[in-house]
C-alpha cells in the first residue's frame, strides 16, 4: 500500500475539508457517562431471572453456567462491560487465525478475488480455455458443468482465489464471533446495524466488499457515534455500489466544483485535468483497454455515469436516518442526491494507474476539491456545485464534498432520525410494539447525547419496559439467533461452520444475502411461516441428535456426564439448562405429555439406522436437487446471473455428517429445541 | 391478519384421509368437487429466466434483411432447404428457434402468445439491478421493500394457507418479499417433520411438537404450527413422492421441470396455490451462443420441454392456470466478437394459459435500423413489462387495478387475454 499513498499535501488538504464538514455539525461532546443502575428488582425479578433476560436480550444466548457467572459478577457489572466491548477474544483469535481473507484491504481483495467472469476472461484471453469451454462455463446449469481444471490452474497461477473463499470466510467469521465472542453485545449490535445499513452479497459488484464494509464501516462504531457510522457507510465502496451513488454525477449542464473543461480552456489544451469518465469501478475496472471487443465496449457503457441516480439519496433519508414519514420530499430526495454526486470508489486495476496519475496533476491545483481516502474518492469533476435546499436549510453555491458531509450532520441530528433509529432499537431490544413513552425516552436520549449509542443503550436498560413482564419472551429469535443459541446453550463446539450455516439459510435467512436494502424485517411474522417453522423444528431435532456435520455436541457433559436415570428426569434436569430461569415447570409439564406418550418412547427406542426412509423411484425428479440441507450437501446460493455461488469457509470441505445419536436424551433435547419455547427470547 | 384458521376449516382434508386405494387424481378430484373442498382458484405461474434472454434468437423477425448481416455467425434460417436446423416458421412473420419446437402446439392452439420488444425503462444493464426492479416491480427504484407477486398475494385478498404463494427456489425470490407469507421450498417430500433414516422416531417427534405447540401461549407461533401440520399432514396423505405426472407426460430432468412438476402437483391438490414461481438459468449467453445446439439450444430445450410437459400433465386444470416468462433484459443485436451477444435492452416473453389471445406475436418489433435500436445496438423496449404483468394480473386473477400493483406507473396494459 505504501507506495500508492498520496503525497502529504494531499492528505492535509483532504483532511481540512473533513474538519470543515465535522465541526459544522450540530454535535455536541457526549455527556460525561455514568455507571448504569439496572432496575431489575423494581420490575419484582429475581437477579438470576434478570440474568437470563439480560443474556436473551444482549448476547446470542447463554452458555452453561452463565447465569452464575453474572450473577456472581454483578448485573450493572457485566453490562458495563459489554457497553465497553473490547474484551480479549482468544478462543475467536484462534479460530479466525487460518482464514485467508479477514484482514485485507479492499484493493487487496480486488487483486486476490477478482470476479470469476473477469478471471474467465482473461483465461480465455491468454489461450487457456478456447470460447467452445468458456461458453459451457458461462451457460451451464448446476450439476451439467464440464471440467473447470483448467480455469482453475490458471487462477492459481495468477495468484487469484475463488470469491466463494471469500463469502465463505465471511460468513464463517460471523458464526464463530456470535457463538464464541466474550463482546456479545458488540456482535448483536453489529448484526444490528449491518441489517440497518444493509449491503448484499446477491449484488457483484457489491459482493467483495461486504465483508470489509462490515469490519471497517460498521463493527467499530457501534458502541461509538451514530453519526461517524452513518459516514462510514456512506463512503464505502460496498454502499456506493450497492446503492448506485458511484455511478451518480451531475446531471449535463450542472456547475461542477472541478470544471474539466474550463480548466483545460485556462490551460490551453483539452481535458487533461479531470479523471476521466469512469465513475462506477470496482472489479469491472480491470478491463483491458487495448481490446476492441464489444464486451469491453459493453463493460464501458456500463460504468458510464448517466447523470443523477437518486437511490442513495432516497435510502439514506427513508432507511438510515429520517425514516419513511421523516418529512421529506422529493425535492429534498434530488437535492440530496446532487449532494452526494462525485462521492465514489477508488478504481482499481489499470485504470487506478491513471486515475491516480490524473490526480497527481490535480493536486497541483489548490482548490479543485478532489479527496482521495482509499477506497473512497471525492471527484470534484463530477459533484454539482450548485446552491441546493434540503430540509428547508440552504446549501450555497461552489462548494464539494462538504455538501455530502453537511448533509450526514443535519440528517444524523434531525428528530425523525432520533425517533425512527429509537424505534429501530426498541424493536429489536425489547418487544415488536415498543410503547410510545419508551420510543420518546430513547429518542430524546439520542438527541441530548449527540448520537451516542452508548448512551441510548445504557437508558434502554434502565427502563422499566425492557424488563417489563410483557416483554420478557415476547421476541422471535431470529434463524441466526435460533442457531447461535442453541449451539451456545448446549456448548457445542463448532470445527467446520458451512452445514450448520446452511441451516441458518435454511431456516430462511441467508446470511449477508437479503436483496432489499431494507434488511431483514424484524418482526415475528416476518420469521414464522409455516416452511420456516417445520425447519425450526428439524434443526433442533437433527442438532440434537448429531445429525449436522462439523459440530462436536457432548450433551452428557452438561449434565457432568451424569446420565438421566428417566425421561421425566431428562426433563427435569435439561429444560432448565436449555432455558435458564424460565417458568419452566409450565414447559415441563407440557413436554411430559409427550414424552410420556408410550408410542413416543417406544418409538425412540426402535430408532435404529435399520430403519431407513426408501424414497420410492421418483419419475423425472432429479435427486441432485433434491437437496434438504442435512449438512453435507452444497448449498446453492444464486448470483445475479442464476449461477450458484457456493459459502465454503477456507475451501476445505465439511466431515460427513457422524454417526446420528439414538438415544432418547438426544431426542428429549431435540424437541425441547424445537418447541416454541426455544424460539423466544 | 387473515383469517389464517379458515385453512384447517376448509374441510377438504377429510377426503384426503378416507379409505386406501383411489389414485391421485381421483383423491384430487374428489377434493375439488367435495362438499366444503376449497374453491379452486386461478393460478399465476412465473418463470424467471436469469441471465438475460436474446430474443432476437428466440423469436426473430423473418425477412429484415440486417438481422443476418449484425449476427452472421448466429444467424438462422426458416428456409425449408435450411433443413435440421432451420427455425419454425411461426406464419406471422416471426420464427421459432428450433430447440422451442415443443411449445409449437400450444402455439397452434392458440393458447401461447409471444410479446416483443418488453423490458424495463430503466437504462441499466446490470443484472442485479434489473432483476431487482423488474422483481419489485418499481423501475429504477432499489429500496421497494415488497416483491410485485407478494403484493399480488396481498391484493387477492383470500385467506392464507400455507401454499398460497409458493417459490421453487432455496431462498425467497425477491419477488415474494413482503408481508405476505410465502414458501420457498426446493423439494416438498422434505415438507415434514424429519429425522433422516429414521422415520418412525420423526414421526413421533412431529407429534411431540404438534402438542407443543398447540398449547403455547404465542398465539403467532400456535396458528402458524396448526397451519404447518395440517399442511404437513396433506401432503402426507397425498403421498408426494408417489406423485405421478398424467398418463405420457414426461418431464426432462432438470432443474426448472422438477420445480413445474411440484407446481402441477400442488395445483392438482387444490391446496389454495395462487402465485408460484420458478427459475432458469444459463442464459447470459456471451461467448459462443450457438444456433441449433449449444448453449442458447440447451436452455431453450429445456424450457420448451419442461413447459410443455407441465402444461400437459396439468389436464382439465388449464382453465385455472397461466403462465408466464420473464427475462431481466435483452442483448446486443449485433453478435460480439465471441459468437456470443452481449447485456441489451430489450427481450421477448411467453403468455400461455387457455385465455390468452395465443398465436400471435403481440407488441411492437419494429426494424432493425441503427436509429431504432436503443443506444444504437440494442432490441428496443416498445413494450413496458408492467403492461404485460398487470393485463395478466387483470385478466386472470381479476385485479383491476394496476396502480397498486405497480406504484408510481400509470401506463396502460397491453391486449393480451380475452
Amino acid at each position: 500500500m505504501l507506495r500508492n499513498q498520496p503525497p502529504k499535501l494531499w492528505l492535509v488538504f483532504s483532511a481540512i475539508v473533513l474538519s470543515v464538514g465535522s465541526a459544522t455539525g450540530a454535535y455536541a461532546k457526549p455527556e460525561s457517562e455514568a455507571a448504569s443502575s439496572l432496575p431489575w428488582r423494581e420490575v419484582g425479578l429475581s437477579e438470576r431471572q434478570a440474568a437470563a433476560h439480560l443474556l436473551d436480550r444482549l448476547t446470542f444466548g447463554a452458555e452453561p453456567g452463565d447465569v452464575d457467572r453474572l450473577v456472581a459478577m454483578g448485573l450493572d457489572t457485566w453490562f458495563e462491560q459489554q457497553l465497553a466491548g473490547g474484551l480479549p477474544d482468544p478462543v475467536v483469535d484462534r479460530f479466525l487465525k487460518g482464514f485467508r481473507s479477514l484482514d485485507l484491504d479492499n484493493r487487496q481483495i480486488t487483486e486476490i478475488y477478482p470476479d470469476p467472469s473477469m478471471v474467465l476472461r482473461q483465461a480465455s484471453r491468454a489461450g487457456v480455455v478456447d470460447d467452445e469451454m468458456v461458453a459451457d462455463l458461462q451457460n451451464r446449469e448446476r450439476g451439467e458443468r464440464p471440467e473447470r481444471r483448467q480455469v482453475r490452474e490458471y487462477a492459481r497461477e495468477q495468484g487469484y482465489r475463488p470469491q466463494r473463499e471469500l463469502v465463505g470466510e465471511m460468513v464463517a467469521q460471523k458464526l464463530i464471533r456470535a457463538r464464541y465472542s466474550q463482546n456479545q453485545l458488540t456482535e448483536v449490535l453489529t448484526d444490528f446495524w449491518f441489517n440497518h445499513f444493509n449491503v448484499s452479497i446477491t449484488d457483484n459488484q457489491c459482493r467483495p466488499f461486504v465483508h470489509t464494509y462490515e469490519r471497517d464501516a460498521i463493527r467499530p462504531h457501534v458502541l461509538g457515534d451514530f453519526r461517524s457510522m452513518l459516514e462510514a457507510t456512506a463512503k464505502h465502496p460496498a454502499m456506493l455500489l450497492y446503492l448506485d451513488n458511484a455511478r451518480s454525477v451531475a446531471d449535463e449542464g450542472a456547475p461542477k466544483k472541478f470544471d474539466r473543461d474550463q480548466f483545460a480552456k485556462s490551460q490551453g489544451r483539452r481535458g487533461r485535468g479531470g479523471l476521466g469518465r469512469q465513475g462506477r469501478v470496482g472489479q469491472q475496472g480491470r478491463v483491458d483497454r487495448q481490446r476492441g471487443s464489444s464486451e469491453v465496449e459493453q463493460a464501458i457503457a456500463q460504468r458510464r455515469p448517466q447523470g443523477l441516480n437518486e437511490n442513495y439519496a432516497r435510502e439514506l433519508m427513508e432507511l438510515h436516518t429520517l425514516g419513511v414519514d421523516g418529512g421529506y420530499s422529493q425535492d429534498d430526495v434530488i437535492a440530496v442526491a446532487r449532494a452526494f454526486t462525485g462521492w465514489a470508489t477508488y478504481p482499481a486495476g489499470p485504470l487506478r494507474e491513471q486515475v491516480e496519475r490524473r490526480i497527481a496533476r490535480a493536486r497541483r491545483l489548490p482548490n479543485a476539491g478532489f479527496v482521495f481516502e482509499d477506497p473512497f474518492l471525492f471527484r470534484a469533476d463530477s459533484h454539482d456545485s450548485g446552491p441546493k435546499t434540503i430540509l428547508g436549510k440552504t446549501y450555497p453555491a461552489g462548494r464539494g464534498i462538504e455538501d455530502g458531509l453537511e448533509v450526514l450532520d443535519a440528517l444524523a441530528g434531525h428528530p425523525a432520525t432520533a425517533r425512527h433509529l429509537a424505534t429501530k432499537l426498541a424493536v429489536r431490544f425489547v418487544s415488536d410494539q415498543p410503547s410510545p413513552e419508551l420510543v420518546d425516552r430513547l429518542a430524546s436520549r439520542f438527541q441530548s447525547s449527540g448520537g451516542d449509542l452508548k448512551q441510548v443503550l445504557r437508558t434502554l436498560a434502565e427502563s422499566p419496559e425492557f424488563w417489563s413482564v410483557e416483554a420478557r419472551q415476547s421476541k422471535i429469535k431470529s434463524p441466526f439467533e435460533v442457531t447461535v443459541s442453541a449451539l451456545r446453550v448446549l456448548d457445542v463446539e463448532i470445527q467446520h461452520p458451512r452445514p450448520v450455516l446452511e441451516w441458518v439459510w435454511q431456516m430462511g435467512q441467508p446470511l449477508y444475502s437479503y436483496q432489499a436494502p431494507t434488511g431483514y424485517p424484524d418482526r415475528a411474522d416476518a420469521w414464522v411461516n409455516t416452511g420456516a417453522l417445520l425447519n425450526r423444528m428439524n434443526f433442533g431435532l437433527q442438532l440434537a441428535t448429531g445429525r449436522i456435520a462439523g459440530l462436536d455436541i457432548d450433551l452428557a457433559a452438561l449434565n457432568d456426564h451424569r446420565e438421566p436415570a428417566s425421561l421425566q428426569e431428562a426433563l427435569e434436569v435439561y429444560v432448565p439448562l436449555l432455558m435458564p430461569e424460565r417458568d419452566s415447570a409450565e414447559t415441563i409439564r407440557r413436554l411430559e405429555s409427550v414424552v410420556h406418550d408410550p408410542e413416543l418412547a417406544t418409538k425412540i427406542a426402535q430408532a435404529a439406522p435399520a430403519d431407513e426412509v426408501t424414497d420410492p423411484v421418483f419419475d423425472g425428479w432429479d435427486p441432485m436437487l433434491a437437496s434438504t440441507g442435512r449438512g453435507s450437501e452444497d448449498r446453492p446460493r444464486r448470483d445475479q446471473q442464476g449461477q450458484q455461488v457456493l459459502g465454503r469457509a477456507g475451501g476445505r470441505r465439511p466431515p460427513s455428517p457422524p454417526e446420528p445419536d439414538h438415544s432418547a436424551l438426544a431426542h428429549v433435547v431435540g424437541v425441547i429445541l424445537g418447541s416454541p419455547e426455544f424460539q423466544r427470547r | 391478519m387473515i383469517d389464517r384458521r379458515a385453512f384447517l376449516k376448509a374441510g377438504g382434508l377429510a377426503l384426503f384421509t378416507a379409505g386406501t386405494g383411489p389414485t391421485f387424481l381421483e383423491q384430487a378430484a374428489r377434493a375439488a368437487t367435495g362438499p366444503g373442498s376449497f374453491k379452486r382458484r386461478k393460478v399465476l405461474v412465473t418463470i424467471f429466466q436469469r441471465g438475460a434472454m436474446d430474443a432476437l434468437m428466440a423469436v426473430p423477425p423473418l425477412g429484415d434483411s440486417r438481422l443476418q448481416r449484425l449476427r452472421p455467425r448466429l444467424f438462422m434460417s426458416a428456409a425449408r432447404n435450411a433443413g435440421d436446423g432451420a427455425l419454425h416458421d411461426l406464419g406471422v412473420d416471426f420464427g421459432l428457434h428450433p430447440a422451442f419446437g415443443d411449445l409449437l402446439p400450444m402455439w397452434r392452439d392458440n393458447n401461447l402468445a409471444v410479446v416483443h420488444a418488453v423490458g424495463s425503462p430503466d437504462a441499466t444493464r446490470s443484472h442485479f439491478d434489473a432483476q431487482d426492479y423488474m422483481e419489485t416491480g418499481t423501475p429504477g427504484r432499489k429500496g421497494t421493500p415488497d416483491g410485485w407477486l407478494n403484493r399480488v398475494v396481498g391484493e387477492l385478498g383470500h385467506d392464507a394457507t400455507p401454499f398460497r404463494a409458493v417459490s421453487m427456489t432455496a431462498a425467497l425470490p425477491r419477488s415474494l418479499y413482503g408481508e405476505h407469507a410465502a414458501l420457498a421450498v426446493t423439494d416438498l417430500r422434505n415438507f415434514k417433520v424429519d429425522l433422516p433414516g429414521a422415520r418412525a422416531a420423526s414421526q413421533a417427534a412431529g407429534k411431540g411438537f404438534e402438542a407443543l405447540y398447540e398449547q403455547t401461549s404465542q398465539d403467532l407461533l400456535r396458528d402458524t404450527a396448526a397451519e404447518t401440520f395440517e399442511a404437513v399432514d396433506m401432503l402426507d396423505k397425498l403421498d408426494v413422492s408417489r406423485y405421478r405426472p398424467m398418463a405420457g407426460v414426461r418431464y426432462p430432468r432438470s432443474t426448472l421441470a422438477t420445480s413445474l412438476q411440484q407446481i402441477a402437483f400442488l395445483i392438482k391438490s387444490d391446496v389454495g396455490l395462487e402465485v408460484a414461481f420458478a427459475e432458469s438459468g444459463g442464459w447470459d449467453t456471451h461467448v459462443q451462443q450457438g444456433t441449433r445446439n449449444g448453449p442458447f439450444a440447451r436452455r431453450a430445450q429445456d424450457l420448451s420441454k419442461s413447459i410443455a410437459a407441465f402444461w400437459r400433465d396439468l389436464g382439465t386444470f388449464r382453465d385455472d392456470v397461466v403462465l408466464m416468462t420473464m427475462t431481466e433484459f435483452g442483448r446486443t443485436v449485433a453478435e460480439n466478437g465471441s459468437g456470443g451477444t452481449d447485456h441489451g435492452h430489450g427481450s421477448c416473453l411467453f403468455v400461455l394459459g387457455n385465455d390468452v389471445d395465443g398465436g400471435k406475436v403481440h407488441g411492437n418489433l419494429p426494424p432493425l435500423v441503427p436509429e431504432n435500436l436503443y443506444e444504437g445496438r440494442d432490441l428496443p423496449v416498445t413494450t413496458d413489462f408492467r403492461s404485460v404483468f398487470s393485463e395478466v394480473a387483470s385478466k386472470h386473477l381479476s385485479l383491476p387495478s394496476s396502480t397498486n400493483l405497480f406504484p408510481n406507473w400509470s401506463g396502460g396494459r397491453i391486449a393480451l387475454m380475452g
